[in-house]
């Protein structure tokens, strides 16, 4: 049975990479087949004019005892009820919300403010995160401002902006940049703002050609603060055991790790996708039946402050606990 | 909500999903599976806290009891609260990177 809860789609990146003009292209884009409500955070210098137009002050409530992306974001919840309650009354008519943050937000409190709450998690489905990279000046943003890394480690899809404005080269150098640091994430050129709608349909599976071989741990980079870190099993994982450790994990470390993401075989007939930003994990996908060439189980972290060899030897240390062997992927520090 | 308890249950943990999230699930499903993987769930848990002498049951097909050697005991709900009232009738948080908990669980292999 399809599911009847709307989807949302959140939309991040750095000041001036070109959230709002991505939006506008995506509005007036004559293939856009679907009915979509905005909340933004701030009117920007370029207008949107679209009627289902929402504005949020960004009003964040501190939970006891929680990390950031443990706080609930109030003025969302706010404006999500809205929407809610008038398309329940007939008022208006949408399929999907995008919500457009603030250049410095943290996309975990929108994910936990939606999946926690006891109304909204029924009603809505956080469909995928969409960051805008500026080609121009992303490797600097990326250098110089962790909320661009976080950003671009929560992403399912980034938005490339400005090609038109950059050498074939300084593309490769941003592109390489952004899949060391999320492997998972799925790359959008966008030139002179025009972008197709088919960027906000995220295709949740996860593929991965890649054969396990025997890669070697490279030696631990003091100087970076940020490593991308896959795992293959080699033979099906206990998933009951595996959620032990990584709930364990998340509960010690989850301020860390920025990101996990895998495609695992749990020894049914397809695999489960697993998704996650910091502490908040995705509903679990059991997927039917295994994608085309994809037969490979394995898992991404993204993980800041946390040496990549800690994490490899905890998981071989599990490893009679989690019923498989492990093979080291690859490693990327940032 | 539980009816033993009364806890108002806003949500379930990433865990339990046993179905696609789109399917919906008539009461009374998977009961049989459900209970088998809350039984061997607490068993794996118990590899672990075994190392700090704590110990889980399970109770019901509801809750989860968490209990040290001294009687102090807590309800759990699922595993999203369980390591926080370990840490809390511990004193400390296990941490699955500490080079202590690694070399347990490798022994205990």
């Amino acid at each position: 049975m399809p599911s009847r809860k709307k989807a949302i789609t959140i939309l991040t990146g750095s000041l001036g990479s070109g959230k709002t003009t991505l939006l506008q292209s995506l509005l007036t884009h004559h293939q856009l087949t679907e009915n979509i409500a905005i909340i933004v955070n701030e009117f920007g210098k370029i207008g949107l004019d679209h009627h289902l137009l929402r504005q949020a002050e960004e009003k964040t409530t501190l939970l006891q005892g929680g990390c950031i992306c443990c706080h609930a974001r109030e003025d969302l919840e706010e404006e999500l009820k809205n929407l809610l309650f008038s398309s329940e009354q007939g008022e208006i008519d949408f399929d999907r919300i995008i919500i457009e943050t603030t250049g410095l937000a943290d996309p975990a409190p929108i994910l936990f403010t939606i999946m926690t709450n006891p109304l909204l998690q029924h009603r809505f489905v956080v469909d995928g995160i969409i960051t805008t990279v500026d080609a121009k000046n992303g490797a600097m943003q990326i250098k110089n401002h962790e909320e661009t890394v976080k950003q671009i480690s929560a992403a399912d899809i980034v938005a490339l902006t400005k090609v038109d404005i950059v050498t074939t080269e300084e593309l490769d150098l941003i592109c390489a940049e952004i899949i060391r640091i999320n492997p998972t994430c799925k790359i959008f050129h966008v030139e002179n703002g025009n972008v197709n709608p088919s960027i906000l349909n995220v295709e949740r599976k996860l593929y991965n050609n890649r054969l396990p071989s025997n890669y070697q741990l490279p030696p631990y980079n003091n100087t970076s603060h940020i490593h991308s870190i896959s795992f293959a099993f080699l033979q099906p994982l206990n998933w009951n055991s595996f959620g032990v450790w990584l709930s364990l994990l998340l509960y010690a470390k989850g301020e860390n790790i920025l990101r996990v993401k895998g495609m695992l075989n749990v020894g049914e007939a397809g695999p489960i996708i697993l998704n996650g930003v910091q502490h908040i994990i995705h509903p679990p996908i059991h997927l039917s039946e295994w994608p085309e060439n994809t037969k490979v189980s394995h898992i991404v972290f993204i993980m800041k402050d946390i040496p990549p060899t800690l994490l490899h030897q905890s998981l071989f240390s599990f490893q009679t606990f989690l019923g498989t062997e492990i093979n080291l992927l690859h490693v990327h520090c940032i | 909500m539980c009816i033993f308890c009364g806890d108002f249950i806003a949500n379930v943990h990433w865990t339990e999903f046993k179905e696609d999230a789109t399917s919906e699930i008539i009461v009374g499903d998977l009961q049989r599976s459900r209970q088998q993987s809350r039984i061997e769930r607490v068993q794996f848990i118990n590899k672990i806290l075994v190392l700090y002498q704590l110990k889980l049951t399970e109770w019901n097909g509801s809750k989860f009891i968490l209990s040290d050697l001294k009687g102090n005991t807590s309800i759990i709900h699922d595993l999203g609260t369980l390591w926080a009232e370990v840490e809390k009738l511990n004193g400390y948080a296990i941490d699955p990177l500490s080079a202590d908990v690694m070399e347990k669980i490798t022994i205990a292999n």
